[in-house]
């Protein structure tokens, strides 16, 4: 009988590999075992994810490595269960940073082509389309043309970059068109770059796609680049990381701000003044690549406290770095998994037994996640943006905005 | 002088006395409930009455309000007073038949059960004592009697929430009924002050013991929240301490001495719960750190010594354990071991598994070190005798769960998720230096690491001796350490400091600062940068001079010097340039 799969075989090439691949940490790591109750897979509780055991699988060189084909099944089902929300990192006594590795391993089998089908039409759509949906590129621009929005130029303060999902999902479409009516109400010129705008890429460099990362996001930078732009202003906290911590690597140097960073600034400065009151409870979800990754914790809480009439509630034991993910970033949003076996389902149950009326999130990727998992858990308690409840307390015209009485 | 007797003993006593002291001076107990030394009498409840016979007459007086008369004779026990009391005792137990010192009277007595009906709902029997002390003694006036006959009762004006109240307490303290509540006159809770050496599980006055072993064995006044300190009222202390050994002119002094050495001992302090916010922070009541624990083992301490949890003061039945929280944790807290911690965790679990045998011991760990003479064995006899339950895995979460809590964390042997609940939970937080330490080093400027632990000369040759000569270190205030560590530590130390002593004279380093007079423009740069205040200004001769025995070579004066005044001994520039120009190789060696 053939014993190798009982052996962990120390293998350094891989090792290696996976340290060039950015599994710098894996030596840092003493066992202690703290990742695999802050993983949100914890709190599933159908699967018993060995995130503690990566760094040490890295380090053997035994991770993602296997010829049996079964054995690597079960391999890329654990390393793409990971959802780069780095809760795991936030508590680890050493900071090592897991999900790194993880994205390691996911390059290197990327490079081998064994990686789920589901990501590998992902990362087609995006390189064929600019966008994860596969939508035409010039459908692009729709959504800011409806509202008026104009093309960039150098003369004009800072470039709205909107991000795939607002700019092509239907529901994530309205978040983006109160971001700009807000910020048409400021008076502060600004433009969209329409179609030579593409994906930021935040998605395909987690998913393992490190050459389609390069390709895409320095044809990203190169229209920046042509178009003058020096700020840009945010929706998605994915794009906001990826241009603010990833896109400096290939060479960009842009200031970038998230909404919940600017829109602030403007109440502050008295160019947005939150008048009708949102007589609503309303929970704030962190998201973890705004929270966790960034730090921006306040921001968004101090928008949601400026705007009359809110009652602000946290989710007691879960919130600012303790907050639980959405379950949708690193490649999360497309896999498939039965409800009762969802990350959002976990945290759709915790923000909703908070008893508020409004969920509040400052993510396109977190609005999408917990409004479909309300939804199927028969919650009738709708799910916006901080954005869209700004627009509703400051302009005479918001938009459509779906209130608490509109939901059934 | 009066002259009287009582129960057939003659005393003399001054004008003005009352009988009951009179009687305390020969030491003859006349039971009391609504007299308090401190407070006028107000002779209410009749407990304490005498006979008083004069010529022919008799009656019953209170003794506590009654001033002596020339030529009277008191009787304590006669059969009329015991008949009287018994009954008066009775009406008064039949009223607050909860209360302690009234069953303590109904016994002495001999009364089982009272005759009589209780009257009214609530246990006050109106002794006074509390409005007396809220009016006079506090000056407060939060609350009085209202109303009359069987309706009369103690409460605030108009029985509403009372503004004024100040929540001191002193209420509470004299009530026999223990039925006076803070929350009813202030309509908010107490703010106890928490037991320092209790560890903040139990209350404590303002006038207290710091501990039962104290030296001198005296109590303290805490100025803080003393309401004589804080509003010039009270001193009920100062009237109820007989031998009038209550001073409030004392002060904190400052003993200065002139020694020839020094020993920091000055120990550390536990790492703040609240640093912690996925154990909760602090919020949870029942997770607790060790020393809190260590209290609820003590026979001493705020349960008596029985496990019960600080929340409800139930006995736990699932007690975890967790080990290096702030310790071992480089990116967020400490990066070191606080190595006492799986000793007296072993220690803790085995002794509570002693105090509850059918509950259960659960100790979360990552490595368990037991690195010393019986420590192995010891760590043995907990999972083998107390069977303590060990698992490895430090725990990410603990949450509310019921009345208890939840712990989450992954068995890293099994790789199996666990989720326990606990009944209370004690974590081994860090060991740091305490604050004393960190002010003593800063203003005495003595090199410590990162974490403000005093740094030693030489690790391993050197280990007793602070880097800043006279200065010797033993305890925890160099590091984490156990009891048998630190005591051969101090005896070092000590045997050290008496090396020096006894040898006659100092030997020092040669490698010392020197100072090239003509170059010296008496800058004094020199005096700020060295740390061990080795440097002096000469007046005399308007130059910085170099105290040889202090100086310990460190050469910062050297770099700080503008002129090049400043010279290491042996050390010259030229020394080091030529040095280091051979190693660079642009030069040869001298032969």
């Amino acid at each position: 009988m053939e014993r190798k799969n009982l052996i962990d075989e120390i293998n350094p090439e891989i090792r290696d590999v996976l340290i060039e691949m950015g599994a710098e940490d894996i030596f840092k790591c003493y066992q202690c075992g703290k990742c695999g109750s802050a993983c949100p897979w914890f709190q599933v509780g159908t699967y018993d994810f060995p995130v503690f055991r990566v760094a040490l699988e890295a380090a053997l060189g035994t991770l993602a490595a296997s010829e049996d084909k079964e054995e690597l099944a079960r391999e890329i089902d654990k390393v793409y269960r990971c959802v780069g929300c780095e809760a795991c990192v936030d508590q680890c006594p050493h900071g090592v940073d897991i999900p790194k590795i993880f994205r390691a391993a996911r390059r290197l089998l990327v490079d081998f082509g064994s990686y789920p089908e589901v990501l590998k039409a992902t990362v087609r759509r995006i390189r064929e389309t600019s966008n994860p949906f596969g939508e035409p590129k010039d459908k692009r621009p729709e959504w800011a043309k409806e509202i008026g929005i104009k093309h960039f130029d150098p003369s004009m303060e800072f470039l709205y970059f909107a991000g795939c999902i607002p700019a092509f999902d239907l529901r994530a479409r309205r978040v983006a068109q109160a971001t700009a009516r807000l910020l048409l109400a400021t008076e502060v010129p600004f433009g969209t770059l329409g179609t030579a705008e593409n994906c930021c890429c935040e998605i395909v460099r987690r998913i393992g796609a490190e050459g389609v990362f390069t390709e895409l996001a320095s044809a990203n930078i190169e229209a920046f680049l042509k178009a003058g732009v020096e700020r840009i202003f945010v929706t998605c906290p994915h794009c906001y990381d990826s241009f603010k911590n990833e896109y400096p690597d290939l060479g960009s140097k842009f200031e970038v701000l998230h909404s919940s960073q600017y829109l602030l600034d403007f109440i502050e400065e008295g160019k947005l003044k939150p008048k009708r009151p949102f007589e609503y409870r309303v929970v704030y979800h962190d998201p973890c690549v705004l929270g966790r990754q960034n730090g921006i914790y306040d921001e968004p809480r101090s928008i949601l406290r400026s705007i009359p009439g809110i009652e602000l509630v946290e989710v007691e034991d879960f919130s600012r770095s303790l907050s639980v993910c959405c379950g949708a970033g690193s490649g999360g949003l497309w896999m498939e998994w039965d409800r009762d076996e969802r990350i959002a389902s976990v945290r759709a149950k915790q923000l909703t037994e908070t008893g508020a009326d409004v969920i509040a999130v400052a993510c396109p990727y977190c609005l999408q996640m917990i409004e479909e998992t309300t939804k199927s858990l028969d919650s009738e308690i709708p799910v916006m943006d901080v954005a869209e409840i700004l627009a509703y307390s400051c302009l005479e015209d918001p938009g459509p905005i779906i209130l608490p009485e509109d939901q059934s | 002088m009066v002259k009287l007797t009582i129960d057939g003993q003659t005393i003399e006593v001054d004008e003005g006395t009352t009988i009951l002291q009179a009687a305390n001076q020969l030491g003859i107990e006349i039971p009391t409930l609504c007299y308090h030394p401190a407070i006028e009498p107000y002779q209410v409840c009749r407990v304490c009455l005498v006979e008083v016979r004069k010529g022919t007459t008799s009656k019953l007086v209170p003794s506590c309000g009654y001033k002596v008369e020339d030529g009277i004779e008191v009787l304590t026990r006669s059969e009329r007073v015991l008949k009287r009391r018994k009954t008066i005792v009775e009406l008064i137990l039949a009223q607050a038949p909860n209360s302690k010192r009234v069953q303590a009277l109904a016994q002495d007595l001999g009364i089982e059960k009272p005759r009589f009906a209780k009257r009214r709902e609530i246990e006050c029997i109106l002794c006074g004592l509390c409005v007396e002390m809220c009016n006079t003694i506090m000056g407060v006036g939060a609350i009085s009697f209202a109303r009359r006959g069987i309706e009369r009762e103690v409460t605030t004006p108009y029985s509403i929430r009372s503004d004024v109240c100040t929540k001191c307490g002193a209420c509470v303290s004299v009530c026999p009924t223990n039925c006076i509540r803070i929350e009813d006159i202030a309509g908010e809770p107490p703010e106890p002050i928490a037991s320092e050496f209790d560890e903040g599980l139990a209350s404590r006055p303002c006038i207290y013991l710091p501990f039962p072993q104290a030296v001198p064995n005296k109590p303290v006044i805490d100025r803080s929240n003393c309401m004589y300190f804080e509003a010039g009222t009270c001193q009920v202390c100062k009237k109820v301490c007989q031998p009038g050994a209550i001073d409030y002119d004392q002060k904190d002094e400052v003993i200065e001495e002139n020694v020839g050495a020094v020993i920091i001992a000055t120990g550390y302090e536990l790492y703040p719960i609240s640093e912690i916010p996925e154990y909760g922070g602090g919020k949870y009541a029942d997770v607790i750190d060790g020393l809190q624990f260590e209290r609820l083992l003590s026979a001493s301490g705020p349960t008596q010594g029985e496990i019960r949890r600080p929340s409800d003061g139930k006995i736990p039945k699932r007690v975890a354990f967790i080990s290096c929280v702030g310790s071992r944790d480089p990116e967020h807290h400490m990066a070191y071991c606080s190595k006492i911690c799986c000793m007296y965790m072993a220690k803790h679990a085995l002794l509570y598994k002693e105090h509850v045998p059918d509950g259960e011991a659960i100790i979360f760990n990552i490595d368990v070190r037991t690195s010393s003479k019986d420590y192995e064995e010891f760590y043995t006899r907990a999972k083998q005798e107390a069977n303590v339950l060990y698992i490895r895995g430090k725990p990410s979460r603990i949450i509310k769960d019921g009345d208890g809590l939840m712990i989450w964390a992954v068995n890293t042997l099994t790789g199996k998720q666990v989720r326990v609940h606990c009944d209370m939970v004690v974590v081994s937080m860090a060991i740091v230096p305490t604050k004393e330490t960190l002010k003593l080093t800063k203003d005495l400027r003595i090199p410590t690491n990162q974490y403000g632990f005093l740094s030693e000369v030489h690790p391993k040759l050197r280990p007793v001796e602070s880097l800043v000569r006279g200065f010797y270190l033993a305890g925890c205030a160099h590091g984490p350490k156990d009891i048998p560590e630190s005591i051969a530590q101090a005896s070092a130390a000590a045997a050290k400091t008496l090396e020096m002593f006894s040898s006659g004279e100092l030997t020092s380093e040669p490698l010392v600062a020197t100072v090239n007079d003509d170059l010296c423009i008496s800058c004094r740069v020199c005096i700020e940068t060295c740390p061990y205040e080795a440097r002096l200004y000469d007046e005399e001769k308007d130059i910085v001079i170099v105290n040889e025995i202090l100086c310990q070579g460190c050469g910062a004066c050297v770099v700080a010097c503008p002129t090049g005044a400043t010279q290491q001994r042996n050390l010259f520039d030229q020394q080091v340039i030529k040095m280091v120009e051979v190693i660079f190789g642009t030069q040869e060696p001298n032969r």
